[in-house]
């Protein structure tokens, strides 16, 4: 959360990034900064390795035994893939928010409280705090001060990603990485969300992927356009959307193919 | 080739109805024997009843009394109104006429008098339950001037009793044929195999499941896992009895098989229906739960010990309510492991009996006993009922929870 003095610098620096599933490469030398206090999208067709780029900002493919990554990924100057670099603490300032709304069979208090708790944080009133100001945040506190012992299950899809997006923030992360975060969410949830990313950008960098190039144009900085594992073109939003510089991001972005 | 195809439409439908009815008719007559033959002796007297038959001598302090009987009793008995008594003529197993306690009041110092040949800690003579049942060999009244023998039947007596003024001593035979320290000896195994059968087994599947990788050496582990849940449980007996009962000989000092020995036994059988139902349990919850709360900064000691395994408790449950199950219905391995001594004092290192042990001894020798085998056996498939029942209501809430978005 360090504003204004950190702008236009990047809290990501990612160099000569190639990624490996065995003897697939599903990522091809991509080099790129992602800035402090931008929304950073990630747009392209099906399957152009989008999902698995941003799983390598907090290290979400290390579960995967086959995955390989090479190249150099800088988090705040220091090496994230170093051997001596303590992945925990990587994923607890860069929080994700998953595709699907996956919050945890158990109250909504200690979906929020489960981040801090694992932290050790154990005292009651500190986590009360952090449980209110993270929903507050996510704008979900209106709609569920008066029920927080009740399963999250409970809640609607839409409330349930905001949930998802409350739980991360209450681990007051850096980043917050989203993996096409409304694809499952219905018009009216979506436009909550968006309007919650427009909102969060004050106090975090956020990177989202998603298929939806209208939701990119509406709410990102920067836009990257990945294709077949590779890095087309990543300028500022309206650049890419008004004068892309590639024959191939014009194609995807007024619909003719992907 | 329409009237055809009908008929054997029929036929095949007649066929699967008969055969249907046959398996149904099957089961429904065991059920019907086993129920019809033991009911009689499903009573908290059998279940909280010695099982061995004692003979002793008992006394009475109390003089005689005033005992108007209340309650309706059978014609036969013939009632002695001071002792608060009812005698009736019977015959014993062997076939020889008897006298036989068929009513005793509840208020009759009969209920619970002394036992001449023991005696307590404190150097006295403890009082005995005396039950409906009870065989009467002889019995001296006042200061032994007045006797009365088997012979003289209920009638005599009743008549020698209603004269007497205090009761001297009185030979009986106490029936046994209760089933306590078996049901003690069956709660005993459960407990002390679900204490070390949980932990290992629900750490094994998190270790396979959660946290070692898939390589030929863990598919070998649980193909033999999944293997060992068909081996005859006698072979697990054979097992107990050759490590098991002389570990615990050589170690804690126990002669021969005993309940830890059988428990021990029971770990081994139990471990690999734990395993797959544990094993179950984690596979059907979802990834993103698991991603959740990496990606939130919790180790994976966190995760499964905060997010998986709570969530996967109703599966673990149904494993152990299973092997409860299983516990209750093992014969052959325990036969070996804990040995076959009924027993009514259980001591955890000394040989006693489960229900289904208790069953395959009083069947075994000249004269089994039906009817106690029948009893033992509808208490077992009661409690097996009601565990398949709770597994049932586990396993759907075990869905609904599971449907999120």
């Amino acid at each position: 959360m360090n504003q204004v003095n950190n702008k236009n610098k990047p809290v990501f620096s990612l160099k000569d990034i190639n990624l490996f599933y065995g003897d697939f490469q599903a990522i091809k030398n991509i080099t790129m900064d992602i800035n402090y206090n931008e929304v950073t999208a990630f747009i392209g067709p099906s399957g152009c390795g989008k999902s698995t780029f941003i799983r390598i900002l907090n290290r979400m493919n290390d579960l995967i035994t086959t995955c390989k990554v090479t190249g150099e990924v800088l988090y705040e100057d220091k090496n994230a893939y170093d051997k001596n670099f303590d992945v925990i603490e990587l994923r607890s300032k860069v929080g994700m928010v998953f595709q699907k709304p996956n919050p945890f069979p158990m109250s909504i208090y200690d979906n929020i409280a489960y981040g801090p708790r694992c932290q050790g944080i154990k005292d009651k009133e500190a986590l009360d705090t952090i449980v209110e100001n993270a929903l507050k945040k996510a704008a979900l506190w209106d709609e569920v001060a008066d029920r927080l012992k009740k399963s999250a299950m409970s809640l609607s899809g839409g409330q349930q990603q905001r949930l998802c997006i409350a739980r991360t923030i209450a681990m007051e992360p850096e980043v917050i990485l989203m993996d096409e975060p409304t694809s499952a969410l219905d018009p009216i949830a979506t436009q909550k969300i968006e309007d919650l990313i427009i909102e969060l950008k004050q106090d975090f960098t956020i990177v989202i992927v998603t298929h939806n190039m209208q939701q990119a144009a509406r709410i990102s900085d920067k836009t990257a356009f990945f294709l077949l594992g590779e890095l087309v073109e990543m300028d500022d939003t309206n650049k890419i959307f008004n004068h892309p510089k590639h024959e191939k991001t014009e194609q995807y972005i007024t619909g003719r193919f992907g | 080739m329409k009237t055809n195809r009908k008929l054997r439409d029929n036929l095949s439908k007649t066929f699967v109805y008969a055969l249907g009815s046959v398996g149904l008719l099957i089961l429904g007559m065991i059920i019907f024997y086993v129920v019809s033959t033991g009911i009689t002796l499903v009573r908290w007297e059998t279940i909280i009843g010695d099982s061995r038959t004692i003979s002793t001598d008992i006394y009475l302090d109390d003089g005689a009394g005033s005992y108007i009987l209340t309650d309706e009793i059978d014609e036969n008995i013939i009632y002695s109104e001071i002792w608060g008594i009812g005698l009736v003529n019977a015959t014993n197993k062997a076939g020889y006429p008897i006298i036989e306690i068929a009513y005793i009041h509840p208020e009759s110092p009969l209920v619970r008098p002394f036992d001449r040949n023991t005696v307590d800690e404190n150097g006295v003579h403890p009082q005995v339950d005396l039950k409906v049942g009870t065989a009467i060999e002889k019995a001296l009244f006042n200061n032994n001037t007045i006797i009365s023998l088997a012979r003289d039947q209920a009638s005599g007596m009743v008549a020698k009793l209603n004269q007497a003024t205090s009761i001297t001593s009185m030979s009986v035979q106490i029936v046994g044929g209760g089933i306590r320290g078996s049901i003690i000896a069956t709660l005993y195994t459960i407990v002390f195999t679900l204490i070390l059968a949980i932990p290992i087994g629900v750490s094994t599947a998190v270790y396979f499941n959660e946290i070692a990788t898939t390589s030929w050496f863990s598919k070998a582990i649980k193909n033999m896992v999944d293997m060992l849940t068909g081996v005859p449980s006698i072979v697990y007996g054979m097992l107990g009895a050759a490590i098991f009962v002389p570990l615990l000989n050589n170690t804690i000092q126990t002669q021969g098989g005993s309940i830890l020995s059988g428990s021990l036994t029971m770990v081994v059988i139990l471990l690999p229906t734990i395993i797959k139902s544990t094993e179950e349990a984690l596979k059907i919850i979802p990834n993103e739960l698991r991603q959740g709360s990496l990606a939130l900064g919790a180790n994976q000691t966190q995760t499964i010990f905060k997010v998986v395994l709570p969530n996967a408790t109703p599966g673990i449950l149904t494993g152990v309510l299973l092997g409860i199950g299983r516990i209750m219905g093992e014969s052959a391995a325990l036969i070996f492991a804990v040995g076959a001594a009924i027993s009514d004092n259980i001591i955890l290192s000394e040989r006693a009996t489960t229900l289904a042990v208790h069953i395959w001894v009083i069947m075994g020798g000249d004269s089994p006993n039906f009817e106690l085998a029948a009893a033992i056996a509808i208490i077992i498939l009661s409690v097996v009922f009601v565990i398949n029942l709770i597994v049932k209501i586990i396993a759907k809430r075990l869905q609904k929870n599971m449907n999120w978005s």
